[in-house]
């Protein structure tokens, strides 16, 4: 079994814990058993907010495979990165990471309206094209890779432009979904950016 | 005499100038014994990385160093592999580029990054994994196993892709999709253009959303889709007779949504964007 194959049954280890073909793949894979410890932490800690919003378990499902495919909650590559850590390269910075992932965990609960709720949310402020998070962001960017810094403001605005449309559908329509869609589209995109400014790609 | 001299100076002087760039430019190769199904990482900075299959259960890196402001360090335990470029003090992005030619076996995972890229990966069947902020990234003839790609602002290009999960996020890069099929496709673009050209397989879910990029689709006319599209504030077009649906998960709106199906509608096909326009056109 690889990765791919695992990662195709992972909703099903999730829920019930999985065969033995899958204990064993992860067993002797450090990603995936970095993976699912992440998850898990995600899925304990999301019951909580859950609490107070109670979303539907397709929400949060979405939310999860969401942070997976964004890398939001990969593992760090401690055991065989030969790159300084992350804290170590941005400092301060290093909170933004987290702090992109908890952008779209907040999305997901406040922003994605449950099935059952009905009424329409007000419109949305006119939004800034960068909130704090994005000036530090590209602050950072200039101090590390002055030339890159235009890239990622364009790109920055743009998301925050997608991302303004597609809260307005939502607001226009809480039960559609693919409105819903779209929104974590845009989140998605975002997270990208951050995640990119942030992991790897700089000096 | 005096233009001799000075003929012979400029000589000497482009001399000593090749001769320092090619002792700047270093090249190294390192060589791994793998088993079946091996998993290889390549993280690179700047520079490009190019990936083919090899001929045996090995992997061999040739690495062509451009400064030693960068080093290239490498790991390796059991079937894992992992490379990567490590920037040294004084290191620019102006003088910290590595190209990186490699061969791994057919049926390896890659998984490779740069931020300026070129990303290459071909005649795989392991899963691939590109990813670059402006890096273009080009993937061809990969089959059986899933192939994600992100950039920020580099195009991709993805030809003959086969039976497995395709996922491919990019804010302002173009995307374009020749003969890609499989069970699931999914481009999620802000401003790039998304273009598919081929007959969307069968029984796959085909997923290509923007917020401003046009999305164009070709497909032949013994095609099997079920196709939806919706620009909330842009246009639609399709050059094909479709089949009209009875009912619809949205409202069709003459100009800016259609959704219908062509021959037995194996597969499904969701084009959505907010601005920009999409047209389904016919080979």
């Amino acid at each position: 079994m690889n990765c791919a194959e695992f990662q195709r049954e992972l909703p099903d280890f999730l829920e019930d814990g999985g065969n033995a073909e899958l204990q064993s793949h992860l067993k002797t894979c450090g990603d995936c058993s970095g993976l699912v410890t992440s998850l898990q932490s995600i899925i304990h800690e999301a019951q909580f907010l859950r609490a107070s919003e109670e979303p539907s378990p397709r929400v949060w499902n979405a939310l999860e495979i969401q942070l997976r495919q964004e890398k939001i909650i990969r593992e760090p590559r401690a055991s065989h990165s030969l790159l300084p850590s992350l804290r170590q390269r941005w400092g301060i910075a290093g909170w933004l990471v987290p702090a992109a992932a908890a952008v779209l965990i907040a999305a997901g609960v406040v922003l994605v309206p449950s099935n059952n709720r009905t009424t329409k949310l007000p419109p949305s402020p006119p939004r800034a094209a960068y909130d704090q998070s994005d000036e530090q962001l590209l602050q950072e960017v200039s101090m590390r890779a002055p030339l890159m810094r235009a890239a990622y403001e364009a790109n920055l605005k743009d998301v925050n432009n997608y991302i303004r449309d597609a809260q307005e559908s939502v607001n226009a329509d809480p039960n559609d979904e693919e409105a819903q869609q779209a929104l974590m589209d845009a989140y998605g995109q975002k997270s990208m950016i951050y995640e990119m400014a942030l992991d790897r790609s700089l000096p | 005499m005096q233009r001799s001299t000075y003929a012979t100076e400029l000589t000497i002087f482009a001399l000593i100038g090749l001769t320092t760039w090619a002792v700047a430019e270093t090249k190294k190769e390192y060589r791994f014994e793998v088993g079946p199904r091996a998993k290889v990482s390549i993280i690179n900075q700047f520079g490009s990385v190019s990936v083919r299959p090899s001929t045996g259960n090995y992997v061999l890196v040739n690495a062509t160093i451009f400064s030693d402001k960068v080093e290239v360090d490498h790991t390796q335990n059991g079937s894992r592999v992992d490379v990567q470029s490590h920037l040294l003090s004084g290191a620019t992005p102006e003088n910290s580029r590595v190209d990186y030619e490699v061969l791994v076996p057919a049926d390896a995972s890659v998984d490779l990054e740069s931020t300026t890229g070129p990303l290459h990966a071909e005649r795989l069947h392991g899963d691939v994994e590109a990813e670059g902020a402006n890096a273009a990234i080009d993937v061809r003839d990969i089959s059986d196993s899933h192939v994600h790609v992100k950039t920020m602002a580099g195009p991709i290009t993805l030809t003959n892709i086969r039976d497995g999960h395709v996922e491919i996020d990019s804010v302002s890069g173009d995307v374009t999709l020749t003969s890609v099929t499989g069970p699931l496709v999914r481009v999620s673009s802000t401003s790039g253009k998304i273009q598919y050209d081929g007959d969307f397989g069968y029984a796959g879910e085909y997923r290509f959303n923007s917020h401003s990029g046009n999305i164009d689709a070709t497909i032949p006319q013994d095609a099997s889709v079920d196709v939806k599209a919706q620009s909330v504030r842009g246009q639609v077009q399709s050059d094909l007779q479709l089949k009209p649906k009875v009912h619809t998960s949205f409202l069709i709106k003459e100009g800016s949504s259609f959704a219908g199906t062509i021959n037995k509608a194996a597969s499904s096909v969701w084009l959505r964007t907010f601005s920009g326009k999409i047209h389904l056109k016919k080979r």
